[in-house]
């Protein structure tokens, strides 16, 4: 017998959204394939890499360890949710504009904990750099996100 | 007048950034069709077994299940070797290695893909199998394949054969045993598959459109021209989706072949890492002498590759090791024999660097043990003994076009690191130790491989002087595209954002070979710049009767054409549109290969390589002497690049390459154990993170122009090489000790701390 359904509602990218999932979706997959918003990235479906990082009610939690049944009446932002009025987010900005993107696969969960650290005020290198542990990047060496969280901070101010 | 930033050594937005960044790339994972299938892979869990019996009855029995295929299934030839014939494409009656493959699934859901997969387990008898390279060579040895399991041996052999008899006054006699890596690309192979009458597009997750190309047509026996490989946004490669990428887009494609649906192949991280080709584990052993003067008077190397259970491009690899085994220093006496053995483990591939930075590790670390042995400083011994003007040649005879560089680099990094201010990071009770590493890079690909050395371009102008533009090369997040799109722009004198440089696509362009060995924006800048050359021999005619000049005073700047030398100036766009008026052919291709070179295999004397890029690394760090830990404080990193084409580019790929390195170096060990790989996941493979992450001082030095477009040089590749041995010789300066393996790992550190064994000065 198939599972039964679960309806979840919850606020995705600032619109009010119901959906029906089995018991063990994780909120990946509802971001992905539910929803179609495939901005946020699978890259190891443990919780190790960060790839797949969003915003639970404001914070970054990787969304593959996240049961989409537990998010009722939660609000969850994606990559693209951080655009307003075709306006990107000053760290997605940033990111462009210092070279903090390379092969571009890490980059959406780089962003959503940089947009969470820049909310906070997170600006010390160090601080940043404990915090942003939990989103791997091979190509860059980091230096350039460093970079990109110092612009978009000034832009901030 | 039009405003153009000069695009040649600037820093404009790299064209692909604001997508990315904003979620709306469209990596494989992303891309799905109406009744695609999802692929998985049954693979073997023994190193080394005969198959009894494979039944698959069970796994086409399960739900969502469609198509379940076997090496019979296979329409073409079943081998996906690269260069040698030596790998199924699905096993048949002998597993060989972890990971091999027994049978492919496409279901209806990615889960009962996999559930079907993990159903088939063949009945095996275990063989015996073999797991060190060096016993793999010894006669009494279970053979891999056929009888031995020598690959191949290659050799230097420069001024006395027989250094093993040459004496000096001081002598280093060492081994190193160095490990092995995996790429760790931050998306995992994937490809997807759609099959149209007698023909398939493949969007594959690659650096070599080509090889898949060649691949795909071999297994499903059809020819090359019904074979469309679009190059997908690649999340990652480092060489990891060099040679590997032609297996899965071989299974993809057999797959949709016969069940004539689409099918999409991505692998889980496990067993990416679990199955996928790494960067060679290696056995160095050196014997090296220098008098008492500081002057090297022989070196001899002894290589032996774990080539794994494939030869894969085991071969090439060994090439650039045996010929980069004695670094940018001038030796009258050199023997380097370089072997490949076969062994059970996972096989090994192209990573970054390309058996360089295993040899370099060696060299490096040598240097060092010779300067202490000789009681001079590391820097010193260095300077006395790098390759220089009066002194220009490579261990192959070769003779460098700008030998002075690597001094020039040296000098560099060393003051970069005596200025670094950054504040020290690790506690003032750990000890501190500095190290330096140079390089010399061979420029993309050696003599063996030249004839895959040639690249196609196509360039459209559009008639309002916007350009799209066809490479053969690859993006992976180095920035070619950035690269391609600088010097298209550049040499048009049009702003970078009017160029557009679309996907690599194998209908578009002819095969331009691999996009490896740091060739990407040599390969495809100089192939754009030959398409711009042919494009202006029908622009400049008009151009020059707008202008009422000579076509051959034409000059294009600024977005405009104008007579040389100052006078009238019009847009490139009025020109642009008069062609299309005029009916004026506005397409135009282009064409780079490297010249022939001359090179004696059998003694590995002469041009290995089109052209050379020095750098050297200086690295601080600190270590606990307690657990072991190492932090690596800051990095100096100078290198040789003939012209910046980007900047932060340019220096992305070095800050990055240091830091993937420093991994290799520290804490990314492959714990094998017969053949399997006991810590397939980001949790027990370390690699480096953002708070691991050390600053990196890059200088970029344009001192000596090379072969690419306006003078540029590769440099993904030598932004890798140095590091390792610069933080191995770091670490033993903040020990007083000699450690000659890696990764460094706590438990390594902390054993040579215990055996305490002091530098040795044998002069005084």
């Amino acid at each position: 017998m198939a599972d039964p359904l679960i309806t979840v509602d919850l606020i995705l990218n600032d619109v009010q959204r119901t959906f029906r999932v089995p018991p063990g979706r994780r909120l990946l997959d509802l971001i992905r394939d539910d929803a179609g918003l495939t901005g946020t990235k699978e890259g190891c479906g443990a919780g190790e890499c960060g790839a797949c990082t969003i915003l639970l009610d404001g914070r970054p939690v990787p969304s593959c360890l996240v049961l989409a049944a537990s998010c009722e009446n939660r609000t969850v932002t994606t990559v693209e949710g951080l655009v307003h009025d075709g306006k990107p987010h000053p760290i997605q900005e940033a990111m462009v504009e210092t070279g903090g993107v390379q092969c571009g696969f890490c980059t959406p969960g780089v962003i959503m904990t940089s947009a969470a650290l820049l909310e906070n005020s997170i600006s010390d290198r160090e601080d940043q750099g404990r915090r942003l542990a939990g989103n791997l990047c091979r190509c860059t060496g980091y230096e350039k996100i460093f970079k990109a969280l110092e612009v978009a901070g000034d832009i901030d101010d | 007048m039009t405003d153009c930033r000069a695009p040649l050594g600037g820093s404009h937005r790299r064209p692909d950034a604001m997508a990315k960044a904003t979620g709306q790339t469209r990596y494989v994972g992303d891309m799905a069709l109406p009744g695609m299938l999802h692929a998985a892979i049954a693979v073997s869990d023994r190193a080394s077994a005969k198959i009894l019996r494979l039944d698959t009855e069970t796994a086409r029995a399960l739900s969502g299940v469609e198509t379940v295929l076997t090496a019979t299934d296979i329409p073409g030839e079943n081998q996906v070797g690269v260069i040698f014939p030596d790998q199924p494409l699905l096993v048949t009656d002998r597993v060989r290695m972890i990971g091999d493959r027994v049978a492919l699934v496409a279901a209806r859901s990615p889960e009962a893909a996999l559930t079907a997969a993990r159903s088939i387990t063949p009945d095996y008898e275990d063989l015996a199998g073999v797991f060190d390279p060096e016993q793999a060579l010894e006669q009494t040895s279970p053979a891999v394949h056929g009888t031995s399991n020598l690959l191949k041996t290659f050799q230097v052999l420069r001024g006395e054969s027989d250094s093993d008899q040459l004496d000096a006054d001081v002598v280093v006699e060492a081994r190193f045993e160095v490990g092995g890596q995996d790429h760790a690309y931050l998306e995992p192979q994937a490809c997807l598959a759609v099959p149209e009458g007698d023909r398939i597009t493949i969007f594959a997750s690659c650096q070599c459109p080509f090889y898949i190309q060649q691949a795909v047509a071999r297994v499903l026996a059809i020819p090359l021209a019904s074979v469309r490989v679009e190059q997908a946004p690649t999340g990652g490669a480092f060489g990891g989706k060099e040679d590997y990428p032609s297996e899965p887009a071989a299974c993809a494609a057999v797959l949709a072949w016969r069940s004539r649906r689409p099918v999409r192949l991505l692998f889980p991280r496990e067993f990416d890492l679990q199955v996928t080709t790494k960067r060679h584990p290696m056995v160095v052993n050196h014997r090296w002498g220098a008098n008492r003067d500081g002057k090297l008077v022989f070196a001899r190397v002894e290589a032996v590759l774990d080539g794994g259970a494939y030869a894969g491009l085991s071969t090439v690899v060994a090439e650039r090791a045996n010929v980069s085994a004695i670094g940018p220093y001038a030796v009258p006496n050199v023997t380097v024999r370089t072997r490949i053995a076969y062994t059970n483990n996972l096989f090994g591939g192209a990573y970054r660097g390309f058996g360089a930075p295993q040899v370099s590790f060696a060299s490096e670390a040598t240097m060092d043990m010779l300067a202490h042995r000789l009681g001079m400083d590391p820097v010193e011994f260095r300077r006395l003994n790098v390759v220089t003007p009066d002194d220009p040649l490579t261990c192959t005879a070769q003779t460098l076009a700008a030998p002075q560089m690597a001094r020039l680099c040296l000098d560099r990094a060393v003051d970069d690191a005596d200025r670094n201010q950054m504040p020290r990071r690790a506690p003032t009770s750990w000890r501190r130790g500095r190290g330096v590493s140079l390089v010399l890079y061979g420029v993309n690909l050696h003599r063996g491989g030249q004839f895959l050395d040639r690249s196609s371009a196509v360039i459209i102008l559009q008639p309002d002087a916007s350009v799209i533009v066809r490479v053969g090369l690859t993006e992976m997040g180095q920035g070619n595209l950035t690269a391609v799109q600088t010097v298209t722009a550049a040499a048009l004198g049009i702003k970078p954002e009017r160029v557009q440089v679309w996907q690599p696509d194998t209908t578009t362009v002819a095969d331009s070979g691999p996009t490896v060995a740091s060739r990407g924006s040599h390969a495809s800048g100089r192939a754009v710049l030959d398409a711009v050359e042919r494009l202006r021999k029908r622009l400049d005619p008009v151009a020059a009767e707008m202008l009422g000049c000579r076509p051959e005073e034409v000059e294009l700047a600024d977005s405009c054409a104008r007579v040389s030398g100052g006078g009238q100036s019009i847009p490139v766009r009025d020109v642009a549109q008069e062609m299309v008026a005029r009916r004026i052919e506005t397409i135009s291709t282009g064409w780079y290969r490297s010249k022939p070179r001359e090179f004696d295999e059998a003694t590995g004397m002469g041009d290995a390589y089109g052209s050379y890029a020095m750098a050297c690394h200086v690295v601080d760090v600190a270590v606990d002497p307690d657990l072991g830990l190492v932090r690596v404080e800051h990095v100096a990193a100078a290198h040789d690049v003939g012209r910046i084409l980007h900047r932060n580019a340019a220096e992305g790929q070095v800050e990055g390459g240091v830091v993937q390195a420093m991994g290799w170096a520290l804490t990314e060990e492959l714990k094998m154990d017969q053949g399997r790989l006991l810590n397939p996941s980001f949790t027990d493979y370390l690699i480096p993170t953002s708070d691991d992450a050390p600053p990196v001082t890059v200088a970029l030095l344009e001192d000596a122009p090379g072969r690419g477009p306006f003078g540029a040089k590769g440099l993904g590749e030598p932004a890798f090489i140095p590091t390792a041995a610069a933080i191995r010789n770091a670490v033993c300066a903040a020990l007083g000790t000699e450690v000659n393996h890696l990764p460094l790992t706590p438990p390594v550190i902390v054993k040579a701390l215990a055996s305490h064994h002091r530098f040795k000065n044998l002069i005084e």
